[in-house]
């Protein structure tokens, strides 16, 4: 990755910044004053397909029209840059930050061919890029409504991401948690000592949860995710062949219901009290995806 | 840190600055009584060497002390609380069924008992600590688990790392001494697990606990994030890593705030100042 070169490239970078107008007028009517947006021109030349492509989905504006039922006391600006790593933690105040590097990572690790588990590069390129933006989106949501938030905040916004996937019926739950579970798959690596000491889950916990998160939100849709369709515990069924590493082990399984129910139950007490039902309707009714992201 | 307003500032001020003169605030133990709802039991153990585990519990009073130290939670149904033989080194939550409730297994304080560093290790862990805080960060973290079930708490993240969490906190509510002599202790445990469980397969990646050592630099890590200067040797010379100690206070916070919305409204205010004020630990335990 190129570095700039001088304080006045970096000027002209800071100073590239698309930002779209909080007042503009959506086709659906729907928007939240309360969500700026900016997607900021990046240096290195390698992520300006990346720029020019995500702005011209407008995943931002999306983005914001997606959070037009949530009442925010305050602004939080959601950002897509340059960032130097693959993720800029949240900070408390924010911004929300994708980084074009995460995005770029996406299209790295997405299959060429369909999975094992039916996971299409195209699914695996928009689940990851949903989970990232409502996962980050999430800490702000959590920071700004002040919701109590018990266990680890990064396996929170996991979770909280997660539960929004499967709020849109069963095609973009499909789609979305797919790519968001492959994603975590094909990022595994190796953890040791001190590693243990971050804050975030290792890859292998996070593609786990979202596979049992999947099935406990909808055994029928999901039941390919699992090792065994029963969630009998240790009465494991192995299909034949060799043994599969893309499905959630047995010993899980029998968990994802009540973590669903436990997760629900948290959505409907911290946060829905924040939600304008009318606009909840208006969302749940827009089609999100097209056929054609991913491609 | 976030400024907290009103009332709320009240409570916390029971919460965030306990109240540490232990000898002008000793309350007489007779003012606390049992919490009515819990239910306590000492199932006399079949193998002869958790005898003097069962002894020692029963002449410490353990059941009873922990019946007072729960006075102040107000509990929708009893909660049994037993210590019996398990078979196995563990200790459960049972939400329902025949052995509903907290279920001490002898075998775990007697585990703990017999790892427990004979000196003070390197990253300065104590043996008294060990043996205290592994024992005690168990039962509050399955206590945890009952207090989530039965409050219905709204929890966003793993129940195991809350029940960790809310442990943690709890040893952080009576003071330094308290904290200093439980907290790193309870770390310690998990980092000595990981030892007899490397390496790690793949899908225990998939249990619903964290990773021993995750359950490690988690408890430092709220230890330092509750009070950075009782516990700034994790980090200076200690296992804590910078880079997690620089979070550790935001994380704290979180949790205390997550303790404050869900929990302390099952709290009654004047009994939990008593707890607070008493001497739960004698000198001698650890040893």
């Amino acid at each position: 990755m190129k570095l700039l070169r001088s304080a006045a490239a970096l000027a002209a970078v800071s100073l590239c910044v698309h930002a779209t107008p909080t007042t503009a007028q959506t086709p659906t009517g729907l928007q939240n004053s309360q969500v700026d947006i900016a997607y900021v021109e990046p240096s290195n030349p390698d992520y300006r397909p990346i720029y020019e492509r995500l702005q011209k989905r407008q995943v931002l504006e999306d983005l914001r029209e997606f959070l037009a039922p949530l009442r925010l006391p305050r602004k939080v600006l959601a950002k897509i840059e340059q960032c130097g790593k693959l993720t800029r933690p949240y900070e408390l105040g924010g911004p929300v930050t994708i980084c074009y590097e995460y995005v770029a990572e996406i299209s790295k690790l997405a299959p060429k061919e369909r999975t094992p588990r039916g996971v299409s590069r195209e699914d695996a390129i928009v689940g990851a890029f949903v989970q990232a933006v409502l996962h980050e989106m999430s800490h702000a949501i959590f920071d700004v409504l002040k919701v109590p938030v018990w266990g680890r905040e990064d396996d929170a916004a996991d979770k909280l991401a997660g539960f929004l996937m499967l709020q849109f019926g069963k095609e973009v739950a499909r789609r979305t948690l797919n790519g968001a579970a492959y994603f975590f798959e094909a990022s595994d690596r190796t953890w040791t000592g001190s590693d243990f000491s971050d804050t975030r889950g290792t890859e292998a916990q996070r593609f786990y949860n979202y596979l049992c998160m999947a099935y406990g939100g909808d055994q029928n849709t999901f039941k390919d995710f699992v090792e065994v369709e029963d969630g009998a515990g240790s009465r494991v069924v192995r299909p034949k062949g060799p043994a599969r590493t893309d499905l959630l082990p047995a010993r899980r399984v029998p968990w994802c219901v009540k973590e669903y129910n436990e997760l629900r139950w948290a959505f409907n007490t911290l946060i829905m009290p924040h939600v304008d039902q009318d606009l909840l309707q208006k969302v749940r009714a827009r089609q999100w995806l097209r056929s054609d992201d991913g491609k | 840190m976030k400024r907290v307003v009103g009332v709320l500032a009240l409570l916390l001020a029971g919460i965030s600055q306990p109240m540490l003169s232990q000898h002008a605030a000793a309350q007489d133990v007779s003012e606390l009584k049992a919490n009515s709802q819990v239910v306590i039991e000492y199932v006399e153990p079949t193998k002869p060497y958790l005898r003097s585990v069962y002894d020692r519990m029963k002449q410490r009073q353990f059941l009873e002390q922990l019946q007072q130290f729960l006075s102040p939670l107000r509990l929708p149904v009893t909660l049994p609380i037993r210590m019996l033989e398990c078979g196995e080194t563990n200790a459960y939550y049972q939400p329902s069924g025949p052995q509903r409730g907290l279920q001490l297994c002898y075998e775990y304080p007697e585990f703990v008992g017999r790892m427990a560093p004979a000196e003070t290790t390197p990253e300065g862990f104590t043996r008294e600590e060990v043996i205290l805080g592994g024992f005690l960060s168990v039962v509050f973290h399955e206590l945890g688990h009952a207090v989530f079930h039965l409050l219905d708490v709204p929890m966003f993240g793993r129940e195991e790392d809350a029940a960790d969490q809310i442990s943690a906190f709890i040893m952080l509510q009576f003071g330094k001494n308290v904290a200093r002599r439980t907290l790193t202790g309870g770390a310690y445990v998990w980092q000595a697990f990981y030892s007899g469980r490397s390496p790690w397969p793949r899908t225990l990646y998939s249990d619903t606990h964290g990773h021993d050592l995750q359950r490690y630099y988690n408890i430092l890590c709220i230890a330092y994030g509750g009070d950075p200067e009782t516990f700034k040797a994790l980090v200076e010379s200690g296992p804590l890593p910078p880079e997690r100690a620089r979070n550790c206070g935001r994380e704290y916070q979180q949790i205390r705030r997550a303790f404050v919305d869900t929990i302390l409204p099952h709290i009654d205010q004047d009994l939990m100042k008593k707890v607070q004020a008493r001497d739960w630990l004698r000198p001698d335990d650890g040893k």
